[in-house]
């Protein structure tokens, strides 16, 4: 026919305009475009919970953490904040990123003592469960076998559940109220938990026997030992005995030097902690000295953690391993160091160093606290039985999880694999996958009103609070005392809230520009061509200067601060906005 | 610059609006520059951005379309000084300058001031230059002479402060009958005046419609009152404007125009606000009426601007004066003022259709004042018929445009200049627009065209959405999107189509409405 002219395909992103899918390239769009989101291993969906807190709603911000994040209140505090890492902010802007992680704090101190856990995905299903370990990875294995309607019963050996997150963490970090009130939310969804409870290789056997299935959350309790010449072996603390009896009360003093070496979560936190016990915060006498192998850049402390160790007069050494000590009627009066240097190429993933000759020097001390690493304790598992890869072990029934499948590791990860271990067990038990992962797209058809303009993406972030040095030695009092409403406020308008995706309907499209003169960067761009990957999902594009090359014009969702202007500007009502989400849903694929 | 941080619901021309109305020129002058603040405020006082870098278009209100001899010299002086020679026509019979430099400005505004002539609310979200009917004083089917009510209208509402700043522009147009000549269903408020029977007498007065207007969403005007005294038409305009003032959005731009209010809240609610506006300012609505009237108006014409129909008209004779492309050189228009006093009223009227008119003329200087206009390299004939194709600026001079609405004008002349069609010259006409925003009504003409860009395999090309078959009470319904370079033989089809199918003396737009468009899609698609 006449005029029907010839044109190049219509340019979409996503497989659909709404609903729900879960094609290879709605699961990379999502990815790419919610970078946060992407690098957070539970895969928390940020934006949307900042948005909440924007709104003022923070119980509602609260129950989307709750969602995958399980400890909303205590990954606000001692988050290692991948997310942060991929804001977005990083590179389009010059304030640095959004404080993700203690906006969520926000959410959890502002939430109700009313919420509720998670609703269940299913019935019950007649199977039980066990799971060994009550740390963030057991807690949150047995939270989301629950919701999938499995009877889960919870061994753990200490007194109190919570792990790491009760035992590990000081309590200026973390307070135990915020723990235990997660914790709570955990066993009401119905998980039956048994404390002190030893879990050895005999019960064990014992529980494969009794239960669907088991899963070991046990986490790495055995201590990498070190030897140093010169220094007793009983003169060495290891680092998590000595914060295990910081955080019950049990060492209420120091008295004398203290040395803690390691660059860990738990160094840092041992150094952190006995600068209190030892009344050092204002540097009254003696010293607390955390020796590091390797550079700074490679310890745990994020940066403001590292500042906070400074301010609480805690000496940091890096470039050190000890190499020996002495002692003086069984006590130990010095450690001795040797120098590192920085070598070419990396070790483990890390700066290689090597020792500098003739460079040993020497650290007064009178405590000395290893927190080199700790490793899992094989031993509980019944003989035969060995983990094999990812949460799987050589027992069927068996799955492991946390840092007992990983090894050492943070909370966020140790969270991400509780869930995902409930998957893989819950396939196994009901012989299918019951739940996929989708892609939601929801239209949102408001006037592209997302509530930003560009103003709020140079807004400098508000500070946390800080207790000042002086009263951080009382009773353990929190050393991050939260946000403020509009610190909270002015922090949460900076994200760019990347879970709206703007785009253009090409065949609706003129071509009259309007959205560029509106834009207030260069987030809309004139495309003469589009290269896809094997997904279909946009690799490049090839900009056009001219109108007559463009063949399309497209929104860059990297530089698009979902203010919106370009849907409001625009004549055709070409440009569209929908929200998306990751989230699951009932597998109808494979019903029998 | 960093402007609030709060979730306030408006956009962020009303922030700025919020922030103040007033404007230094000279400083702008002197600095040679303007921020995006200034660039928006500068509209309240005409002074618009352009396509070409480093000039602005300056627009003056023309209250009315009417402008003495007098001042038709200064504008014509000014444009030389000032604008490279060169003036153009508005749809809503406004005259503006393009190239204007920013450092004359000023002096440019200093100048028109000297005649009584202003930019002011030219542009912005104001009451735009209030239009008249062209021929309100002598057209032969008048109720009454619109005329001193659109330009008491324009002087009045200009005067309101608290009218200055509106969600988006305001459109009024006054009517003296209603034919639809100065086309009242398009605008914001179209007045028209009416005779009546009620209560058993004959009253004149006026019916006012609101809510009607182009843009990307066109949109007919409703009912808003049957009758409206005369005394009290001026105040009702001002009601619609308070109206509007406090129920516009004014967070979407695009969404913000009063035919959204009247669409949104529906006309019952639109005007129990306006009564209810009109008692706050302790105005009478004695009178004014809401249920149908008995109108005692006599038949009128399809279309009584074209030339047959005028040359039906008895004592002063008008002369109208065709000009392509709305676009005239100041020499031609220092002429046009010339004319008028030496065969005119000395008066010059701007029309809606890009054109320029000369009245009072006695019948025997008719002849000569027409090869006057002829020695111009103007036309006098041909006024509101096919050859009188109205476009848009375009990509000419206007920054919005995405077509050069002009080289289509170029493209179709020839073709619809052919001898062939001149038994329907008075019986189609054609309007074309650059953009959206429908400057040149497309949706309200037998013919009309609304520039885009077509995709190709890579890049694009200009074309056009074409419609046919629109008038004011029912816009014109799709042909199809073209290239510009397919449309000069689609227009010949879809001409020689109507030619075919027409009975009688039909328009178009007649034809359309009574076969659809399925026959004209057949002969263009074949």
């Amino acid at each position: 026919m006449k005029y029907e002219y010839e044109k190049a395909p219509e340019l979409r992103e996503y497989s659909a305009e709404q609903g729900k899918v879960d094609a290879p390239r709605d699961k990379k769009i999502i990815a790419k475009d919610i970078p946060c989101q992407e690098a957070c291993p539970a895969k928390t969906n940020v934006p949307l919970y900042i948005e909440h807190l924007i709104h003022g709603d923070p119980e509602a911000s609260y129950r989307v953490n709750l969602e995958c994040n399980v400890f909303p209140g205590v990954l606000g505090r001692i988050c290692t904040r991948p997310c942060e890492d991929r804001c977005r902010h990083n590179w389009t802007n010059v304030n640095g990123p959004v404080t993700i992680c203690h906006l969520k704090r926000a959410a959890a101190d502002g939430a109700s003592e009313t919420v509720e856990p998670p609703a269940p995905y299913f019935e019950a299903s007649g199977k039980r469960v066990a799971v060994v370990g009550g740390g963030p990875a057991g807690l949150t294995t047995a939270r989301e076998l629950r919701r999938l309607g499995h009877d889960v019963t919870l061994f753990e050996r200490q007194e109190h559940l919570g792990g790491m997150m009760r035992y590990g963490i000081p309590r200026f970090r973390l307070p135990e109220d915020v723990v235990e009130k997660e914790i709570d939310l955990i066993l009401r969804t119905g998980v039956t938990a048994y404390t002190g409870v030893d879990v050895d290789s005999a019960k064990l056997q014992q529980l494969i026997e009794e239960y669907d299935a088991v899963c070991i959350a046990a986490g790495t309790m055995k201590v990498k030992p070190l030897d140093i010449p010169g220094v007793p072996p009983d003169a060495i603390i290891p680092g998590l005995d000595f914060m295990a009896q910081y955080n019950t009360g049990k060492i209420a003093s120091l008295e004398g030097d203290v040395v803690v070496i390691g660059g860990g979560f738990t160094a840092v936190d041992c150094s952190r902690s006995s600068a209190r016990a030892a009344r050092r915060l204002l540097g009254e006498a003696d010293d607390v000295t955390i020796v590091y192998r390797r550079t700074e850049q490679f310890m745990a402390a994020n940066k403001d953690e590292l500042e906070e160790i400074s301010r609480e007069n805690i000496n940091i050494r890096t470039l050190a391993t000890p190499i020996g000590g002495t002692a003086k009627n069984g006590k130990l009066q010095s450690v001795t160091f040797t120098r590192n240097m920085v070598a070419p190429g990396t070790e483990n993933g890390k700066v290689k160093i090597v020792p500098v000759p003739d460079s040993a020097f020497e650290i007064p001390c009178t405590h000395l606290i290893v927190a080199i690493g700790q490793t899992q304790e094989f031993d509980i598992l019944p003989p035969g039985v060995s983990p094999t890869e990812g949460f799987r072990t050589s027992h069927d029934k068996v799955f492991v999880t946390g840092d007992f499948a990983t090894g050492s590791d943070n909370v966020i990860k140790a969270v991400a694999n509780g869930r995902a271990v409930a998957r893989e067990m819950d396939a196994q038990l009901m012989g299918r996958d019951r739940l996929r992962d989708v892609v939601e797209l929801q239209p949102i058809d408001n006037d592209g009103d997302t509530g930003r303009v560009r103003d709020h993406d140079l807004a400098t972030r508000c500070a946390m609070p800080l207790t000042p040095v002086p009263q951080r030695a009382h009773d353990n009092q929190e050393v991050e005392t939260g946000f403020t409403p509009e610190g909270t406020c002015v922090n949460a308008l900076r994200c760019y809230l990347c879970h709206y995706k703007f785009e253009i309907n090409q065949d609706k499209c003129i071509h009259c520009d309007w959205c560029i003169q509106a834009a207030p960067r260069d987030c809309i761009k004139r495309v003469s061509r589009i290269f896809y990957d094997e997904d279909d999902v946009v690799e490049t594009v090839v900009e056009a200067n001219l109108a007559h090359e463009a063949t399309y014009i497209w929104i860059d969702s990297d530089e698009c601060i979902r203010c919106g202007k370009c849907l409001r500007v625009c004549p055709t009502e070409a440009i569209s906005m929908k929200r998306a989400g990751l989230t699951v849903e009932k597998n109808h694929d494979n019903d029998s | 610059m960093q402007r609030q941080l709060t979730f306030k619901r408006v956009s962020e021309d009303e922030e700025i609006k919020a922030a103040g109305l007033n404007i230094d020129f000279d400083e702008i002058a002197k600095k040679g520059s303007m921020s995006k603040e200034e660039g928006l405020i500068a509209k309240w006082y005409g002074v618009y951005g352009s396509r070409q870098p480093g000039n602005l278009m300056t627009r003056m209100a023309i209250p009315g379309g009417l402008i003495t001899a007098a001042q038709a010299r200064q504008i014509a002086d000014t444009a030389e000084h000032y604008a490279q020679g060169n003036i153009n026509i508005t749809t809503r019979t406004a005259l503006q300058y393009h190239w204007v430099k920013i450092k004359n400005v000023p002096l440019l505004l200093r100048e028109l001031r000297e005649e009584g002539i202003s930019t002011f609310h030219g542009c912005g979200d104001v009451a735009r230059n209030v239009a008249a009917c062209q021929m309100a004083e002598n057209c032969p089917h008048r109720v009454f002479d619109v005329r001193p009510y659109a330009i008491e209208c324009a002087k009045f509402i200009a005067s309101c402060r608290d009218l200055d700043n509106l969600p988006r522009k305001y459109k009024i147009n006054w009517s003296g009958c209603t034919a639809g000549c100065a086309q009242p269903y398009m605008n914001c408020l179209g007045i028209m005046a009416i005779r009546c029977r009620i209560d058993g007498h004959e009253e004149t007065g006026f019916k006012a419609v609101i809510g009607g207007g182009m843009g990307w969403q066109g949109f007919v005007a409703q009912d808003l009152f049957s009758f409206v005294p005369k005394d009290r038409m001026v105040a009702v305009a001002r009601a619609v404007g308070l109206l509007f003032r406090d129920h516009g959005d004014r967070y979407n731009r695009s969404k913000a125009r009063l035919k959204f209010v009247v669409h949104r809240k529906g006309i019952e609610e639109c005007r129990r606000i306006v009564l209810e506006n009109l008692r706050q300012e302790k105005v009478s609505t004695d009178g004014i009426l809401s249920e149908p009237v008995e109108e005692l108006t006599p038949p009128l014409p399809e279309r009584p601007l074209v030339d047959s129909e005028l040359e039906k008209m008895e004592g002063p004779a008008v002369v109208r004066i065709r000009i392509p492309k709305g676009e005239m050189t100041a020499a031609q228009l220092r002429r046009v003022a010339e004319l008028s006093e030496m065969y005119g009223d000395q008066r010059v009227y701007t029309t809606n259709r890009q054109n320029l008119e000369l009245h009072g003329i006695e019948p025997e200087k008719v002849r000569a004042a027409r090869e006057e206009v002829h020695k111009l390299g103007l036309s006098a004939e041909g006024v509101s018929g096919l050859r009188d194709i109205v476009p848009c600026v375009g990509k000419t001079y206007c920054p919005k445009a995405v077509s050069t609405t002009r080289d289509l004008y170029d493209l179709l002349m020839p073709v619809i200049s052919q001898d062939r069609f001149r038994d329907i010259d008075e019986y189609v006409t054609v309007n074309i627009t650059g953009c959206p925003n429908s400057c040149s009504p497309y949706r309200i003409t037998d013919i009309g065209f609304r520039g885009m860009r077509i995709r190709e395999e890579q890049g694009s090309v200009e074309g056009y959405e074409m419609l046919i078959g629109g008038d004011q009470k029912a816009h014109g319904q799709k042909l199809g999107d073209f290239k510009v370079e397919d449309c000069p033989a689609i227009v010949e089809t879809v001409l020689t189509t109507f030619q075919k199918l027409r009975h009688n003396d039909e328009t178009l737009t007649a034809c359309v409405n009574r076969v659809g468009t399925e026959p004209f899609r057949e002969a263009v698609y074949s």
